[in-house]
């Protein structure tokens, strides 16, 4: 019997060769099928490709009717492109690395309509985490509401509940804890009970002070030397004790008066504004009013920076440890697929650079010649050791003199990730604004707006700027009316200028927002001036309110702080005097009793 | 008909196609394809062995079919040993990270802790499959199709018209 049947071979470069002609004939199908996915993916919406084609001779593949959906409005796109054009490097396709040297897109358009809807279910999406993670950090961020409905009316504040108010949980808090933590330290300072010490070195001190040095000749005066500075060492010890209890007894009075001056102040005041809320009684400061009005407009578009930078994140990680992600979709379960990038090896994706040249059509202010260049985009930027890059801009326009920039700057290459975006655009038509507190609305015209955001580690500053000149103020349809809706409609539709600054600064666990708008100045000095004294009085109404309730928990809370200092804190102080007290007469004791002999002779346990 | 098909492929390849060593070892490769996740390269060149191996065709596609259901079972088992060799066992990551940044060797795979996970189970019972399936082939033609070929029901199936393309790939 043979080992090898070699007629097989016939059939084995048969099959072989149906493999290859496979490949080619599906060549392009599977391109097609894997850029859909792998960007469906990425993007978090449908990616479609009319058609791909492979040109292994020439390492090139072209890719036809490209259609990106914009995740947030399912029926556009974010980008179409007619034609991209990559030049692959053929070697790491063997390691399965896909090392792009160029990528061109050619006819490229952006916000076009989609035929049909580009969503896909959430669960899908690989970056449902991501948009979660965004939305979750925005909804943390508070923002003031702005309301005139409690103008008109008899303040009320009958629905007040005891339970939202954070000044008695803050004040129930600090008297539970001021009790364990006075019990906790009343036993510490038991368990060190420094008296019978204190008591024995006492007896000892006046022992010696009865002692005759020449009738307890040399050995017996050494002898008393050594039991006086053992029992000196042994107060010491007990002082430094006490002291380490007096330090941390401090330490935790302190906390606890900050939590009770500091804490429930700052509770106080957010409990002012909860009742306030309830009675929708307008805070008349500025720096309240254009958080209310503008705000949730500022906040949406960093937000949308925001989630790039996550995606990013996801997908440009550093570091090169093993990196997990879900195995393939198959009938057998997926497993999870490792990779193990090298130093000195090529990355799993790597974009080396990509030149799109593209053209807005129409007259209108965004028409123009585009172009925009990308550089070292990759899956693991730790390998390619340099930052990607992103330039974008207008190269020319057909109507008016409108700038359009964008540069980002993403550098993961190590910890702390540094990440830099911005846009600039001026000249371009603005957004229309609706400030429904007022009852108006506003379209911005054209005007310069900018959006930036900087971020390192989990330290971030974002900035949303508008400036226009040319607002055009429209009242809506059952828009705050009677005089104070006349006159805050008075004093907005006169103005010829809209100016609004929303930042959002801090790190990234707990940001926080700040909206400057001459539209919010103007509203707060109009309302001042309107009906300053009757907000003044209303809220000193709500105040009282709450004082009313809180006064009584806030005042037991201080003086439980206050009792923990006086009976514990001083009762430690006093301990830790008297064992200092007795330590320093037992020193001056051992100090009398060994004098220095003449000639510098010392007795035995003279230092 | 399917069924009657695998049965009556079952009965020849056990009965008459080559020796039990040819029968089994064709059977223990055939394994791999059930229980490692078919589409990969390892895969294809088992398939290229099995062809140029003096081996039983029937009994590679018998070990195939036999061995599918297993594979599925077992994903949860292999996914944890994959896990544990790739993850888990910090003196290979050299190894795969060298492997990783090979040419031609990420295309099969080995990255994903089922694909390793069920190889290395294959891999690590090849033997022990064989020797236990050349014994039980024995058993069965010594014993079973004795016992069997004259019942009415073996007789029907052996007489049903079903192909014997397996014979282009008997052994010789």
């Amino acid at each position: 019997m043979r080992l090898i049947r070699w007629k097989a071979f016939i059939p084995l470069t048969l099959l072989l060769v149906l493999l290859v002609i496979g490949w080619i004939v599906f060549a392009d199908t599977l391109v097609r099928r894997t850029v859909e996915s792998f960007g469906t993916e990425i993007v978090g919406a449908k990616v479609e490709l009319q058609r791909a084609r492979v040109h292994l001779a020439s390492g090139s593949v072209v890719l036809t009717g490209l259609q990106v959906t914009d995740p947030g409005a399912p029926m556009r796109n974010l980008v179409e492109a007619g034609e991209v054009v990559a030049a692959i490097a053929a070697l790491p396709l063997l390691e399965k690395k896909l090392v792009i040297d160029s990528l061109a897109l050619r006819g490229v358009r952006f916000g076009t309509p989609r035929t049909t809807s580009g969503a896909i279910p959430a669960q899908k999406s690989a970056l449902t985490p991501a948009l979660k993670r965004v939305t979750d950090w925005a909804a943390q961020i508070p923002l003031p509401s702005f309301s005139l409905e409690g103008l008109s009316g008899v303040v009320d504040i009958s629905a007040l509940s005891l339970d939202s108010l954070r000044s008695l949980t803050a004040a129930r808090g600090i008297v539970t804890g001021a009790d364990s933590s006075r019990q906790a330290w009343e036993a510490e300072l038991r368990a060190l009970d420094p008296r019978p010490q204190i008591d024995s070195a006492q007896a000892l001190i006046n022992r010696l002070k009865g002692v005759d040095v020449r009738q307890l000749g040399v050995q017996g005066m050494a002898e008393q030397v050594r039991t006086a500075r053992a029992t000196a060492d042994n107060l010491k010890k007990s002082v430094d004790r006490v002291k380490a209890l007096e330090g941390k007894v401090k330490g935790g009075v302190a906390e606890l008066q900050a939590r009770a001056t500091t804490g429930l102040a700052l509770a106080r005041a957010q409990d002012y504004a909860y009742a306030r809320g309830l009675v929708n009684l307008p805070s008349l400061d500025a720096p309240d009013i254009s958080p209310a009005l503008f705000g949730q407009m500022g906040l949406d578009r960093i937000k949308g920076l925001l989630y790039w930078i996550s995606v990013a994140e996801e997908y440009l990680p550093p570091g090169l440890d093993p990196r997990r992600q879900t195995g393939p979709d198959r009938a057998r379960a997926p497993g999870l697929t490792i990779e193990f990038p090298s130093q000195h090896a090529y990355p799993q994706f790597l974009l080396r650079f990509a030149d799109a040249d593209f053209s807005l059509g129409g007259e209108n202010a965004a028409a123009g010649e585009y172009q925009a260049k990308v550089a070292g985009v990759t899956t693991q930027p730790a390998l390619y050791g340099r930052p990607m890059q992103l330039v974008a801009q207008k190269t020319a326009g057909r109507v008016g003199p409108e700038t359009v920039r964008v540069a980002a700057v993403l550098d993961h290459t190590r910890l702390p990730l540094k990440d830099s975006i911005g846009g600039y655009l001026s000249g371009l038509p603005l957004p229309t604004v609706t400030l429904a507190p007022l009852g108006a609305r506003a379209a911005l015209g054209r005007g310069v707006t900018s959006l930036s955001l900087v971020r390192v580690g989990e330290v971030l500053e974002a900035r949303w700027y508008v400036k226009t000149a040319q607002p055009v103020w429209e009242r809506m349809v059952g828009g705050t009316r009677g005089v104070v809706g006349d006159m805050l409609w008075g004093a907005v539709s006169k103005m010829k200028e809209i100016e609004v600054e929303t930042q959002v600064r801090g790190t990234l666990a707990h940001p926080s927002l700040s909206v400057k708008s001459n539209v919010g100045t103007e509203i707060a000095r109009a309302l001042k001036q309107e009906v300053g004294a009757q907000v003044a009085k209303a809220e000193q109404l709500v105040r009282a309110k709450v004082d009313s309730v809180v006064d009584e928990r806030v005042a037991e809370a201080k003086t439980r702080v206050d009792g923990v200092k006086t009976q514990v804190q001083a009762k430690i102080e006093e301990q830790r005097v008297e064992l200092e007290r007795v330590k320093a007469e037992l020193e001056q004791k051992i100090k009398d009793l060994t004098p220095r002999l003449p000639g510098g002779i010392r007795l035995p346990g003279q230092d | 008909m399917l069924i009657l098909k695998l049965i009556q492929q079952l009965i020849k390849t056990l009965n008459s196609d080559g020796t039990p060593g040819q029968v089994a070892f064709g059977m223990a490769l055939g394994a791999a394809l059930g229980l490692t996740p078919l589409m990969n390269l390892h895969n294809l060149l088992i398939v290229a062995f099995a062809m140029v191996l003096n081996v039983s065709m029937p009994g590679f596609f018998l070990g195939w079919a036999l061995f599918i259901p297993l594979g599925f079972a077992l994903d949860p088992a292999f996914d944890a040993l994959g896990r544990a060799l790739l993850l888990g066992t910090p003196a290979l990551t050299a190894m795969w990270t060298a492997w990783y940044n090979t040419p031609v060797v990420p295309l099969s795979n080995f990255n994903n802790t089922v694909v390793l996970g069920s190889f290395v189970a294959w891999l690590a019972s090849f033997i022990p499959l064989y020797f236990v399936l050349r014994w039980a082939v024995g058993r069965y033609r010594a014993d079973v199709y004795e016992r069997l070929k004259s019942t009415k029901v073996f007789r029907a199936i052996g007489a049903s018209k079903v192909y014997n393309v397996y014979r282009l790939f008997r052994p010789e």
